[in-house]
């Protein structure tokens, strides 16, 4: 009985000490100001408001620089064993997926695929960290001159996580994709140190993750008020994410009988097990919780490694 | 006859105590780390350009010391921008590593030692008298992107991908 107890705590350990954390996808996207510059937009009147959205598809298949400098990026990034998402295969990959969802029925009944209108929504170009690019080039008399701003953005804190931003020095005779090229070159690595920061930030206090918590308005009358046990659900809530964050480390920012928003939730890169685990893993453990103790159900809806929304009330 | 071998062993001893004299104040010099390290232009992928300014009593000193100090300061100092040049960041960010790694560091930039592979000096070194002492400029091409990798394996910094 010793043995497998000790050999059960030397798989145990093995595992947590050689568990890999759930790696975030990073994507280069051109920014609005770019793509505004450089008239990849398209303007439309929504109620009034003239609102403008960037055309990424348009810029890729029209601006050449744009295509280089996307490629330095990921090549730069690549060579750290850090592959990105490329935008425009992402885009490609949409747009076939969507054409064979659209075709493909089955053989017995000719039904088609299930798509609810949140799931059309969703179909978008996504990654946990967007790397918003732009560059303009600015002319002094015959001189040319790069300015160059690199962002990483974190798609659910919606935090800049990681940067670079300079101007180039100012040149005669090098041509503007050579003067974009050198602007990569010597502004990547300072990205990626920012990032590594990041990164380093994260193995040591967390995933840093945002939660909502909503209901379903199903008559039921259950809602973050009801009491259980003499405990209000939106304080067992709280509690649960007092026990289960790292460090305690978690923010309410918002809330009411119906809703309650948390971010900088700091939850744990790996369970108890050592199996590495995302924000869904994590709600999916608290709506566990709650049906086990409470018998509350509830649905866990995830957008990717930082954001879930639970759904209290039934699935 | 006698004396002429007498005066060659005393000449190579007095040839040999030198050299060691110059190797021991070199090394004394870059124990300090007496130097300032800039921006020298862009360089080409996977390289920094930078000038390095070396302190010594001798010249040559000063020049010799150059490539040690660069890597030096690309993995522990970082490179200050301007004149176009984006500032770059000291590779090693955390500081306890030079301590905790003492063997290694203390090995990798010994005379002869592993640093010699990440850099190279370029052009005609700039000599400025100052005071008592040297100090010499020397433009030196880092190979950062392969001192960043053999860094990342022998565990001295982290990459972007640990831990993933």
């Amino acid at each position: 009985m010793k043995r497998i107890v000790i050999l059960f705590s030397v798989l145990l350990a093995a595992q947590i000490a050689f568990s890999q954390a759930k790696k975030p996808t990073i994507m280069v996207v051109p920014s609005d100001a770019w793509c505004n510059e450089n008239g990849f937009v398209t303007e439309y009147d929504n109620q009034g408001t003239m609102v403008i959205i960037p055309e990424y598809k348009k810029a890729f298949q029209s601006s050449m620089d744009l295509q280089m400098v996307i490629a330095h990026i990921n090549g730069m990034m690549a060579e750290r064993d850090f592959p990105l998402k490329n935008l425009e295969s992402v885009i490609k990959s949409i747009e076939q997926r969507t054409a064979e969802d659209n075709l493909t029925m089955s053989k017995t009944s000719g039904a088609t695929l299930a798509e609810s209108p949140l799931d059309q929504l969703r179909k978008t170009a996504k990654a946990d960290i967007i790397m918003q690019l732009g560059w303009k080039v600015n002319q002094n008399g015959p001189k040319n001159s790069v300015q160059f701003i690199l962002q990483g953005i974190d798609a659910y804190t919606d935090k800049q996580i990681a940067y670079a931003a300079g101007n180039g020095e100012p040149s005669f005779s090098a041509e503007v994709p050579v003067l974009i090229e050198e602007a990569v070159v010597a502004y990547v690595d300072n990205f990626a140190a920012t990032l590594q920061a990041h990164f380093d930030d994260m193995m040591e206090n967390g995933r840093e993750v945002s939660i909502d918590f909503k209901v379903f308005d199903n008559g039921s009358g259950l809602d973050f008020e009801s009491e259980f046990g003499g405990e209000e659900l939106a304080d067992i809530i709280d509690e649960w994410l007092n026990q289960n964050t790292v460090n305690h480390r978690y923010s309410k920012t918002d809330g009411s009988e119906n809703y309650l928003y948390y971010e900088q939730v700091r939850i744990p890169l790996f369970n108890a097990s050592g199996k590495a685990i995302d924000t869904e893993a994590y709600a999916k453990d608290l709506r566990k919780y709650l049906r086990n103790t409470y018998k509350i159900e509830s649905k866990v809806m995830t957008k990717g490694l930082g954001k879930a929304v639970v759904v209290i009330g039934e699935k | 006859m006698k004396r002429i071998i007498l005066f060659l062993i005393a000449a190579m001893a007095v040839s040999t105590a030198c050299m060691a004299s110059s190797k021991s104040k070199a090394d004394k010099d870059t124990q300090k780390w007496r130097y300032e390290i800039e921006c020298a232009g862009t360089g080409t992928a996977g390289t920094y350009l930078v000038k390095v300014w070396s302190y010594s009593k001798k010249q040559a000193t000063a020049t010799n010391q150059a490539v040690k100090n660069a890597v030096h300061g690309v993995m522990f100092k970082g490179v200050a921008g301007g004149r176009g040049c984006a500032t770059q960041r000291a590779m090693v960010t955390d500081p306890s590593v030079q301590s905790a790694k003492e063997d290694f560091f203390n090995r990798f930039f010994a005379d002869g030692g592993d640093f010699q592979k990440y850099g190279s000096a370029t052009g005609v070194p700039e000599v400025v008298k100052v005071g008592k002492e040297y100090k010499v400029g020397v433009v030196v091409s880092v190979y950062k992107d392969n001192l960043r990798k053999d860094l990342e394996s022998a565990g001295i910094i982290r990459g972007l991908s640990s831990g993933f």
